[in-house]
């Protein structure tokens, strides 16, 4: 396919819209023929990211999420656009970046344009 | 609780010292002088359908919490302080059970389903087997595979104590992973890295070690400790969404 594909979904910062992100990132990676192992840390990954970005109870504003689809790969990228913003990046624990480094093939967290704090993430299938 | 005058008086000394050094030797000590009381308040909300020790696990986040928050200065013992918060967790883990209660008994049928397929045909295959794969043995579409794993994930309804699905004739995780690991004992190299993860019951310990520090897929603790791959994945969500909560509030 010679054009990029790419989905792109906008959910409120709160808990219990990440389910949205989930199901969004583990049906693109079940079409790319990710195997139940690699669905499943995706999901633990996800939710690493995003509650790095949003805190443990969630607040004001929304994620904006982009997943890209190249060969054999799932990239994601979140940005939080909240109204009281700090322009800070995500914080990351030691113990969250051990478990990323063992959930994906790549990952980064980072201030986007505009000050807005966000990750992005890529999981290779392995061998392709 | 059985704390006596005395000893009453000494907590609120080594109180009066943690928040002035923040020592996590004394930590410790102040939380396990109080895992009672977890335990106790825990009891109280046992009547509800969750299972008694995941709510243990979350009175001793309340416990945690508690500890690093109370302020000996102000006029309240901590046991007060302490319960208040525990509660407050407490409530909190039954409100943000949330969709998951209520996931269609289909889902949870399929679910339970596809935690033996899943391990069929991880063993037939060699591998860990796609969600197409899995559909297609499960007779339903992908999507629904996909609804059912993340309305599992929530593990809210299946206990973790009960035999899970593709587990090899019902035997619990617990009684399995009786017999401690010479290797997984030392915890240095994971309470370096966060204090918190040692606050973990073992067997989620050693299945965090295992896949973040080992490097191990899911499907090789699943077969190391003979349980099922879903299992595991349940056990390792909760791990790290206790965790984040339990570092959420020690960081301030």
């Amino acid at each position: 396919m010679a054009t990029q594909e790419e989905v792109r979904l906008v959910v409120p910062a709160t808990p219990e819209f990440l389910r949205l992100a989930r199901v969004t990132a583990t049906g693109l990676a079940s079409r790319s023929g990710f195997s139940y192992d690699e669905v499943e840390d995706l999901r633990l990954a996800i939710d690493e990211l995003c509650f790095a970005l949003i805190g443990s109870r969630g607040r004001e504003g929304t994620v904006n999420l982009r997943y890209a689809m190249p060969e054999g790969a799932l990239e994601i990228e979140g940005s939080g656009d909240f109204p009281t913003a700090t322009a800070t990046p995500p914080a990351l624990s030691e113990l969250s970046r051990q478990i990323l480094t063992a959930l994906v093939d790549d990952y980064d967290v980072y201030l986007a344009d505009g000050g807005h704090p966000a990750f992005r993430l890529r999981k290779q299938r392995p061998g392709a | 609780m059985g704390i006596d005058g005395a000893q009453r008086q000494e907590l609120r000394q080594k109180f009066v010292q943690f928040a002035d050094t923040r020592d996590p030797a004394l930590r410790d000590e102040l939380i396990e002088a109080h895992l009672g009381l977890a335990e106790y308040l825990a009891r109280r909300f046992s009547n509800r359908g969750e299972p008694l020790d995941d709510l243990v696990q979350v009175a001793s986040v309340g416990l945690l919490k508690a500890v690093d928050r109370f302020d000996p200065e102000r006029a309240v013992e901590f046991s007060t302080y302490a319960t208040h918060t525990i509660v407050g967790e407490l409530k909190r883990h039954f409100r943000d059970k949330g969709w998951a209660v209520r996931a269609p008994r289909r889902m949870q049928e399929l679910y339970l389903r596809l935690g033996k397929i899943v391990s069929s045909l991880s063993q037939e295959l060699g591998r860990s087997p796609t969600i197409p794969e899995l559909a297609t043995e499960a007779q339903v579409s992908e999507e629904e595979v996909l609804e059912a794993l993340e309305a599992g994930r929530a593990y809210r309804f299946a206990s973790l104590d009960a035999p899970s699905p593709g587990d090899e004739e019902g035997d619990s995780l617990a009684s399995q992973l009786g017999d401690e690991d010479p290797q997984m004992v030392d915890a240095e190299h994971r309470a370096a890295l966060s204090p918190l993860i040692t606050r973990l019951p073992q067997r989620e310990q050693r299945i965090l070690h295992l896949r973040f520090f080992e490097g191990l897929t899911q499907s090789e603790i699943a077969a190391r400790l003979g349980i099922s791959q879903m299992h595991v994945s349940r056990l390792l969500a909760r791990s790290l969404a206790q965790l984040r909560s339990a570092a959420d509030d020690s960081d301030g």
